[in-house]
């Protein structure tokens, strides 16, 4: 039975001895042992160590790479206009003098910094409406179901875009406008693999126990859907980058004079020809970072799967 | 060897026949995380056409993996080993293609899962047809007359019209008959039944065992019949093998194996079968430990560190399956020893000190009482406006009481409300119809949501699944302390009633920081207990409490069971498909059919003189783990199954399915179509009561 | 089978009702059509410009339950669009334009389905194969592309390709040529156009299919009942042809109405960036000049398309799933 006993003593005998004496068991071993199979799994998966590395050297570059160029991205230098690239401009100059390797930081900075917060959010937003859903079952789950199916075949693009142009400019507004058009599809996921999770033995014990239901949503399901979660939130990042230069292309999302990836590739775009370093930078650093999450997100959720753990448990056929 | 010319019809002729099926050194492994699983390891038989050889074994001895890979259904990334001799010709290398000649044809398959083994969007009669357009050169229409033809065979009422039905419009049963009739289509010699009757209902179990059994009668086919059930084997095999660790450890004829089991793994498994001989209950003996991972086996006997009498030889080289005078072919060193009868098997094996079982004794404080529980369900239809087009008659009217230190067990065919029945006392709410008394209150009365918590400690529950009954992502420890914490226990109080629950369920208190999936069933199963005795419940309420646990685990579970209850006057209402455990630790017994209690009583009258015909159908569904009873006694098959509960009969509910019914005379014909019959009580039997017109 | 599909179609219906209000309501709200004439000279008083938008059902002075009632009784009763705030009608601006535009975004779903789901059978049945691992970093590679960077790719391509091999057959700009006359030159014509924006939208849609179909299929081709059809005879490859695939195609099916909003928004880009004039790029106009009742017309046209291949999902579910019709 006990093969790997820590601390000494029969059951009968430890029934006797005082409170204080008793280790926090529950602290220790099994917790960091599950943890260590899950990042051996994971770094066993080369694509998502390279997305990892990826994604850090693209934070680095947002963070620190400012420091590199005595330009911002609204200085505009008069004497450089569509420059390509050069020692002074490593990635050139745009039609207004402004150096693009200036504004890749900053836009780099402002597309990160929504599309984590966005992705955040929404599966915050996703897992309570979700596993909420889930949970309190009857009529509760039929409107919000009736609301989500609403939302997703409803051309919530355009309805995006028309409340964008309104509130827009201000980025803070539009991670707000994301989320709030962001969170269906995840939260239809969550919904579906919780009402398995909620039809589960230990949640209806739970409930016999006279456990909360608060309590049952937050210690029962939302742990149980950690995995989900985990992944569905590099996936997030992922979709809200899109959502977010396809905004920003047509004009609804970032505003001039702020900078985001989506409003570089806009700028770029008109002369993919005459000035291909203008589209290209913007270009290559989107399609770096939603790699890289993808990578990543990939490579969790393999490592995360409990129906892939083998010899976790030893006994299992 | 040759190909058998002629088939056999009687199954024992008096030269031996050449084997349909030889499996020579038959070994499989899996790969793992951990290096390769050694799934089987050397299997070896000769299956005779006609005859029935089963394979006994729990679950991990590779009983299923043999089947597969005799059928060449393993997944690609497992390794086979040896010879599978089908006729003459070795199936073992082939490809799938040349495989794909034999399967169906020469070698047909009943699998476990009725549920999942049909295609849901064929008709079963397309299934048929199809099946066998594969192997005969048919018309779709004459295919499709064989098809009714086999459904008929089968036993599926009104084929021609059934034939067209898809899966998901039969019960599990009925379903399990449709596989059947797949897999003997194309009068295979070989038919592999791989836990045949594992999902099903005892009754329905009876049913489809008959339908194997004709099956093979139709076809002349070898049967090998792969199962837990001891009973199973015991009334429908011809041969036995005994699986442990991925060998053959006991193979001999069914009479010898079970007058007297050799291999001391197998004389300790039927020790551990709870069975009642008239009255007298035998104590049960579990086996300690658990089966070894199959990774890396040590050398010696893989049973060595549980068995009783092992040598230290028995520990430096694993023995081989050799023959006993006498008997049939063993794997132990001390076979003969055991088979002359000079060494018990079971060693001086202590178990728990089991008391003889006094049959009834409480006589303690009423703890539950229940009075005429009536639950409903409405059956609706439509996807976005629900509109209510029936009634689900779940419960109905159902009263029992139960006093401290008393077990009930309520039996019935799924379906007949036993586990609505109890959810609806676990709810602690008043009830639809009726009434629930705990400890003398009345739930229904109980206005304030303190009140409730405060009975919510008395009634706990213990589940079927414990794997699933615990949350994986908590250490056992906070699962103990979840219930404590729930009625506002502080945290010193909640630590030391921890450790007291883990002595009194017999846990090491090491296990209180691993994770569910790092326990054994049987250990998971004993944390399931103790959650429930966390709050010092009067009542246990066991939903299938041993259904998910091997043989060999569930007797300590059995045992664990009897301790608690008289050390701490509980009162349990068990809930199992097993009805000789449900004999076994019950004081009494309700039986339920469709939402009503048709019988009730203490455990040993009703099971030595059951007055109604519905009890005594059940009850002698029950197979028993000795071929000469199986043979002897007399079954009451029933036919049909349950009907559902949205149309329930105006008079008694039994009345379709009644053999009773039936014989009787017009009168009381009238009666059992027209009025309900109310419960009478047995002269000279104290507390034994049944409903039925015609008895 | 025919009751299904009416009960599913008149839910969609209600579905583009709900959703054309809402977008009523919600453009009312967010666009103001005065501020068209605000950079106007002559500078205007407020009452002017009220009084020039009053013809047109955009008065802000007017409650706005009148106006929304107004123009609902408009368009159920005469098919009547309303008018942008410069007094142009929506219905002229969108009787073209919304063709443009279902031509593209039908052809687009249709090959993405098609493509898609091919992809996912042939690779679920060839997993971890060479043909597997390449169509699977493809996919995932189109996947994390944005829409605009990918169209752009393909201009870029085209352009090349018109350069360098002579073939000056890929149009990059605009939905047609103009002084195309006769019937067979303006299709072959209009073909010819149709290839560069189709192909884009088709390369980002199809992704979804296809890795949605391989996973759906690697499930069922472990399911218990293919393995009960081998078991009967049949080899591996007939069982997942006979028996999983059918079974895996369901959900696909279903899932396509949620698949056409995206297909729409990539429309928009798509649009945008090969100059056609189609309802995503008169989506952007109207937006941007504050047409309450164009852009509540683009949303309607968007609910139905979506609608349209709700229902064409609907059908192919009956066909695929017998159960349907029993029950």
């Amino acid at each position: 039975m006990a093969t790997d006993v820590t601390y000494g003593a029969p059951s009968g005998a430890a029934a006797d001895r005082p409170p204080e004496a008793a280790p926090p068991a529950w602290k220790n071993g099994r917790n960091l042992g599950l943890g260590r199979l899950y990042l051996r799994r994971f770094l066993r998966n080369r694509l998502a160590v390279a997305g990892v590395v990826i994604f850090v050297l693209l934070v680095l570059f947002s963070a620190f790479g400012g420091l590199f160029t005595p330009y911002t991205h609204s200085d505009a230098d008069f004497a450089a206009l569509t420059q390509p690239p050069s020692a002074a401009h490593w990635f050139g100059t745009n039609q207004g003098g402004n150096d693009v390797y200036a504004s890749a930081v900053h836009g780099l900075q402002r597309s990160l910094v929504i599309a984590v917060s966005v992705s955040v959010l929404t599966i915050v937003v996703a897992a309570v409406i979700g596993s909420g859903a889930a949970y309190f079952g009857g009529r509760v789950e039929r409107a919000t179901l009736a609301v989500i199916h609403f939302l997703l075949v409803v051309p919530s693009f355009l309805i995006l875009a028309l409340v964008s142009h309104r509130l827009a400019g201000d980025w803070r507004v539009l991670i707000v406008v994301l989320t709030v058009f962001g969170w269906m599809s995840t939260a239809r996921v969550i919904w579906s693999v919780s009402t398995s999770l909620r039809e589960r033995d230990y949640v209806t014990a739970a409930e016999f126990m006279g456990v909360g239901a608060l309590r049952i949503i937050l210690r029962h399901l939302i742990p149980n859907l950690g995995s989900l979660l985990i992944v569905n939130l590099t996936l997030g990042v992922v979709a809200t980058v899109l959502s977010e230069t396809a905004l920003s292309f047509l004009g609804f999302g970032v505003q001039t004079p702020d900078v985001s990836l989506g409003t570089m590739l806009a700028d770029g775009a008109s002369t993919v020809t005459s000035a291909p370093w203008l589209f290209a930078f913007p270009a290559g650093l989107v399609v770096l970072l939603t790699v890289s999450m993808t990578f990543i997100g990939d490579g969790l959720r393999d490592a995360l799967d409990p129906t892939s753990v083998t010899g976790a448990a030893g006994g299992r056929r | 060897m040759t190909r058998a010319t002629t088939r056999p019809r009687t199954s024992l002729p008096t030269g031996t026949p050449a084997p349909v099926l030889s499996v020579r050194d038959l070994r499989i492994s899996f790969p793992s995380e951990s290096g390769p699983v050694e799934a089987v390891r050397g299997v070896s038989f000769d299956l005779l056409p006609g005859r029935t050889l089963g394979v006994v074994g729990e679950s991990g001895s590779g009983k299923s993996a043999t089947a597969m890979g005799i059928m060449g259904l393993l997944p690609p990334s497992a390794g086979l080993r040896g010879q599978v001799l089908l006729g003459g010709r070795d199936l073992a290398g082939l490809g799938d293609k040349a495989l794909s000649d034999v399967r169906g044809k020469s070698i047909g398959m009943v699998f476990q899962d009725p549920l999942s083994a049909l295609t849901p969007i064929f008709s079963v009669g397309r299934l048929l047809a199809d099946t066998l357009r594969i192997h005969q050169d048919l018309t779709k229409r004459a295919a499709w007359e064989q098809a009714v033809e086999l459904l008929d065979l089968v036993g599926i009422p009104d084929p021609r019209n059934r034939a067209g039905s898809f899966p998901h419009e039969f019960s599990g049963g009925m379903r399990q008959r449709v596989v059947i009739a797949l897999a003997i289509a194309n009068k295979p010699s070989v038919l592999v039944a791989d836990e045949p009757t594992t999902a099903l209902d005892v009754t329905v179990q009876a049913q489809i065992l008959d339908v194997l059994r004709l099956a093979q009668k139709e076809t002349g086919a070898g049967l090998v019949l792969i199962t837990h059930d001891l009973g199973v084997v015991a009334g429908h095999a011809d041969d036995i093998a005994v699986m442990y660790a991925g060998r053959f450890v006991e193979r001999a004829g069914v009479d010898e194996l079970f007058r007297r089991p050799v291999m001391p793994y197998t004389a300790r498994l039927l020790a551990a079968v709870p069975t009642v001989d008239s009255g007298v209950h035998r104590p049960l003996a579990p086996i300690g430990g658990e089966p070894p991972a199959l990774v890396d086996l040590p050398a010696g006997c893989p049973f060595a560190s549980r068995c009783a009498v092992a040598l230290d030889a028995c520990r430096a080289a694993e023995p081989e399956l050799r023959g006993i005078t006498g008997h049939g072919d063993v794997a132990c060193l001390r076979a003969d020893e055991i088979a002359d009868g000079s060494l018990d098997p079971a060693g001086t094996v202590t178990g728990d000190a089991q008391e003889p079982h006094s049959g009834r004794a409480a006589t303690g404080d009423v703890v539950l009482r229940v009075e005429d529980l009536v639950k409903t369900f409405p059956v609706t239809k439509g996807a976005v406006l629900k509109r209510r087009v029936g009634t689900l008659h779940a419960v109905n009217r159902v009263s029992f009481e139960l006093r401290a230190g008393e077990t009930l067990g309520l039996v019935g065919e799924s379906g007949s409300g036993k586990t609505t029945t109890l959810l609806e006392i676990l709810r602690l709410k008043q009830p639809e119809g009726g009434r629930i008394e705990i400890a003398g209150t009345d739930v229904g009365a109980v206005g304030s949501a303190a009140r409730i918590r405060e009975l919510r400690r008395d009634v706990q529950i213990v589940m079927q699944d414990p794997l699933d009954a615990l949350d994986p992502r908590l250490p056992v420890f906070q699962l103990l302390a979840e219930p404590l914490q729930a009625i506002g226990r502080d945290r010193e109080s909640i630590r030391s009633r921890i450790r007291e629950l883990l002595a009194l369920v017999g846990l090491d208190e090491a296990v209180s920081d691993r994770f569910p999936a790092a326990l054994s069933g049987g250990q998971r199963q004993r944390v399931g207990i103790a959650r429930a005795l966390a709050t010092e419940p009067r009542l246990l309420v066991l939903d299938e409490p041993l259904s998910a646990l091997d043989v060999s685990v569930q007797a300590g579970v059995i045992n664990l069971l009897a301790r608690l209850k008289r050390e701490l006057a509980l009162a349990y209402l068990v809930v199992a498909h097993d009805l000789a455990v449900v004999r076994y630790i019950s004081d009494r017994i309700a039986v339920m059919y469709l939402g009503h209690i048709v019988e009730t009583g203490d455990t040993e009258t009703l099971f030595s003189d059951p007055k109604h015909p519905y009890t005594r159908a059940l009850l002698s569904a029950i197979p028993v783990p000795d071929p000469q009873r199986e043979r002897a006694r007399e079954r009451v098959v029933l036919e049909g199954e349950q009907p559902s509960a949205t149309r329930v009969p105006a008079g008694c509910v039994f009345v379709d399915r009644c053999p009773l019914h039936r014989l009787a005379d017009e009168e009381v014909r009238r009666r059992c179509r027209t009025e309900r019959p109310a419960p009478v009580d047995v002269a000279g039997q104290p507390g034994h009561q049944y409903a039925c017109h015609a008895v | 089978m025919l009751r299904y599909v009416t009960r599913k179609a008149t839910g969609w219906l209600l579905m583009i009702v709900v959703a054309t209000n809402a977008t009523y309501f919600l453009a009312s709200w967010f666009l103001d059509p005065r501020s068209n004439f605000k950079e106007l000279r002559p500078v205007r008083s407020e009452i002017q410009i009220d009084r020039a938008l009053a013809p047109y059902n955009l008065d802000p002075q007017v409650p706005i339950v009148r106006r929304w009632w107004d123009w609902l009784t408009s368009v159920v009763l005469d098919f009547d669009w309303g008018k942008s705030p410069t007094g142009v009608s929506v219905n002229g601006e969108i009787g073209y334009r919304s063709l443009v535009s279902a031509e593209l975004v039908v052809i687009a779903t249709i090959l993405s389905v098609v493509i898609g789901v091919m992809l996912g059978v042939y690779t679920a049945s060839r997993q971890y194969g060479w043909a597997d691992r390449i169509s699977q970093a493809v996919s995932i590679a189109v996947f994390n592309i944005p829409t605009s960077v990918a169209a752009l790719a393909v201009v870029f391509v085209a352009i090349w390709l018109n350069q360098h091999a002579g073939l000056h057959f890929l149009y990059v700009a605009g939905e047609n040529s103009p002084n195309v006359e006769g019937l067979l030159p303006t299709i072959g014509d209009r073909l010819l156009h149709l290839i560069l924006p189709t192909l884009t939208l088709t390369l980002m849609g199809y992704v979804g299919y296809h890795l949605t179909q391989r996973s759906l299929l690697l499930d069922t081709i472990n399911a218990d009942f293919v393995r009960t059809a081998r078991a009967t005879g049949l080899t591996r490859a007939q069982a997942i042809r006979r028996h999983a695939l059918r079974t895996a195609l369901i959900p696909t099916a279903t899932s396509v109405a949620f698949s056409v909003p995206a297909l729409f928004t990539g429309a928009v880009i798509t649009e945008t960036i090969f100059g056609w004039n189609g309802m995503g790029r008169y989506f952007i106009q109207t937006i941007s000049k504050n047409d309450v009742h164009g852009t509540v017309a683009t949303a309607a046209f968007a609910a139905a398309l979506t609608a349209v291949g709700a229902i064409l999902a609907d059908i192919a579910t009956v066909f695929l799933d017998p159960r349907v019709r029993v029950s």
